[in-house]
């Protein structure tokens, strides 16, 4: 019997735009992970490993016969009945919903957990997932704050290596250079792809909502990587042919949207009320890392960390004196001819907010508008929301 | 800024009414026509259409034809528009248009009241609404008219021959509906019964004129704006509690949104002109 995913993985090249878009919400709503246990049923090897925002390196993942699976909590999608009794009132939602689904077994199929460190909420949350399951892999994962490669490169290495014997230990694989080299250059595809969409939504962002968009982004975040590089190529076929008007809203930036994701209905309330989101930080893991790694190397394991090192993005979960992110921040809304900048942080989001006052400061100083918001996960009301964005979009078209 | 006239069009959809307003953008603005339709059980999308078409077709124009469709209130319903404004934006720009003298507006919709500064520009300055309570919006005076028989335009002139007003719930329409039905049943005058509901109201709509700086004068917009008894208890309200604002209702209240957004439309649609040159 074929299993309930693997019919979107054969038709890739006859999906027509409002499928694929169907696709990416089914597996937006699919919270019992049904296509990565399809994918791991098909072949006896195959495990799955689930990973918290914002970014690991999913190619050692990949080249370990590994489908890496992001955990962005569950929105408003599931109530939370025990989440909220691990964490005070004063931690944002995010962890709350993971742990509920932990709870109610939606991630029974997971092999391992990933815990990228950006935060202490998302470090406590590794330690309650090594309470809850013994028998999987729990990491919490390391990234060097020292940036010169003989401190942070060589610490960082001992960690990818550390992280691949241990994750290849589940299924009797070791890291291969060829396989390494190969899942490496699917990746840099899939980064390569997911700019052109970014470009084409930043160019014609009437012809792609900004919710469509983070739903293709999103899939990518379950689906494997081949069939998300096949989907998004074919989505890219599709959009230019769309026939659409563009409407006289502002240019946005939305910033600080980087772990907690915000409610489908706030991205659309956000557009409806007039701002174009042009750029944003939603799913910032899979556009970590900015440009090719090389994929033809002896040490693809020193590939990956150079990139990391030398080749990340800006977030506030990373501190980098070298590269203040203001300048990154401005630099992206000259880059998309952007109007204005959103700052849309969950509530109790220690980075984003602690940087918040710093970047509208810089804003500022740059004469680039800003508003600021806050949400949670399951938010349903978005009437402030609609109100924030609007008179921000009215300022800007009427008496900038 | 362009020295020509041309035609821009604004469609406020509200919770109850759908206002459009055709306007020959260039200085002065003329405003043509005014529509106020109500959307009863109706798909809102459709009677847009429907009344953008009947529009157009009355004044011999083609969609083309207009140079800025603008929306404003719950704009996703409106499927053919170039751009759209916030609801306080256009409210003080319609307002502002026939009373350059203004210096705050009080919009009073169907489900929500807001209080709007502005500068003698029609800028907003500042603003401030109510929150999710029925009691003191136009559905609830609504409701409170049906449940006594009469039509909205019966209510003010009522409700300015009352002598002794009947005490009501400020708090709960709720609450304040029960009140009527037992004034009813202890045979309180209609006009007290309309009058105490209307200082009620306006006993809470002046506690939101406090929340924020306004100057006099002040334009009561929106569809509650043409109910005399309202805004002659306004004005009791405020003697009441010692702010001396002059409050009127704006000519074409209920449009004020629409007219606005058409005015708004009209230059931005120079702006961008002006921009691409």
């Amino acid at each position: 019997m074929p299993s309930r995913f693997a019919e979107s993985r054969s038709r890739i090249s006859d999906l027509t735009l409002d499928e694929a878009f169907q696709t990416a919400k089914k597996l937006f709503e699919d919270l019992s992970f049904g296509y990565a246990t399809d994918w791991k049923s098909e072949q006896q090897n195959r495990r799955i490993v689930g990973f918290l925002p914002i970014y690991v390196p999913r190619e050692i993942l990949h080249a370990l016969d590994m489908l890496p699976v992001g955990l962005f909590g569950a929105g408003d999608k599931i109530p939370v009945v025990r989440g909220d009794a691990y964490f005070q009132s004063y931690i944002c939602h995010l962890p709350r919903t993971v742990i509920e689904m932990a709870l109610n077994d939606s991630l029974k199929d997971f092999d391992a957990f990933l815990f990228p460190a950006i935060c202490d909420v998302i470090r406590n949350l590794s330690g309650i997932f090594q309470l809850t399951y013994k028998d999987k892999l729990v990491r919490f994962l390391d990234f060097p704050q020292n940036f010169q490669s003989a401190v942070g490169g060589v610490f960082y290495r001992h960690e990818l290596e550390r992280l691949a014997a241990d994750l290849g230990a589940l299924n009797g694989k070791s890291l291969s250079t060829d396989a390494l080299n190969h899942s490496i250059g699917l990746y840099n595809q899939n980064r390569a792809l997911l700019k052109d969409l970014s470009n084409f939504r930043s160019s014609y962002p009437h012809k792609l909502s900004a919710a469509d968009h983070y739903l293709i982004l999103r899939a990518g975040q379950v689906m494997t990587v081949e069939h998300h590089n096949a989907y998004v190529e074919r989505i890219l076929e599709l959009l230019p042919s769309v026939e659409a008007i563009e409407a006289d809203k502002i240019r946005v930036v939305v910033s600080g949207s980087f772990c907690e994701q915000p409610p489908l209905g706030l991205i659309r309330t956000v557009e409806n009320a007039g701002c174009y989101i042009v750029d944003d930080d939603f799913q910032l893991g899979l556009k970590w890392t900015e440009g090719d790694i090389p994929d033809k190397t002896e040490d693809p394991v020193g590939a990956l960390v150079n990139a990391y090192l030398n080749n990340s993005t800006f977030s506030s979960a990373v501190y980098d004196g070298d590269n203040p992110k203001e300048i990154s921040l401005e630099r992206q809304v000259r880059e998309h001819r952007a109007d204005g900048v959103i700052f849309c942080a969950p509530s109790f989001c220690d980075p984003a907010l602690l940087d918040r006052p710093i970047l509208e400061k810089a804003m500022e100083r740059k004469h680039i508008r800003h508003i600021g918001f806050q949400y949670h996960e399951n938010l349903g009301q978005f009437h402030v929301v609609k109100e924030q964005a609007g008179t921000f979009a009215d300022m800007i078209k009427l008496w900038d | 800024m362009t020295n020509e006239t041309f035609h821009t069009l604004g469609i406020d959809v509200g919770s109850s009414y759908i206002k459009l307003a055709l306007v020959r953008y260039g200085e002065p603005h003329q405003v043509i026509e005014v529509i106020n339709e109500k959307i009863r059980k109706r798909n809102p999308t459709h009677v847009i259409d429907r009344l953008v078409d009947e529009l157009l077709e009355r004044h011999r124009l083609r969609y083309e034809d207009i140079m800025y469709v603008a929306s404003t209130g719950e704009g996703e319903l409106v499927s053919r528009k170039r751009g759209h404004f916030y609801s306080m934006t256009t409210h003080a720009r319609g307002a502002w248009h026939f009373h350059p003298q203004i210096r705050a507006v009080v919009d009073l919709g169907a489900l929500f009241n807001r209080v709007i500064s502005l500068d003698s520009g029609a800028r907003v300055s500042n603003y401030t609404m109510t929150g999710q309570c029925a009691s003191g919006t136009g559905q609830f005076l609504e409701n409170i008219s049906r449940y006594l028989g009469l039509t909205l335009e019966e209510v003010g002139p009522l409700s300015l021959q009352s002598k002794n007003p009947a005490v009501t719930s400020g708090i709960c329409a709720v609450l304040a509906e029960t009140d009527v039905i037992n004034m009813v049943s202890q045979g309180i005058p209609t006009p007290d019964i309309i009058k105490g509901i209307h200082l009620s109201i306006a006993r809470r709509i002046v506690r939101l004129m406090r929340k924020i700086k306004i100057e006099s004068p002040v334009a009561l917009t929106g569809g509650m704006a043409q109910d005399i008894g309202l805004t002659e208890a306004m004005r009791e309200m405020l003697a009441e509690a010692d702010m001396k604002l002059e409050v009127f209702a704006a000519t074409q209240p209920e449009a004020a949104g629409a007219i606005g957004a058409a005015i708004w439309g009209g230059y931005r649609h120079c702006k961008l002109l002006e921009a691409a040159a």
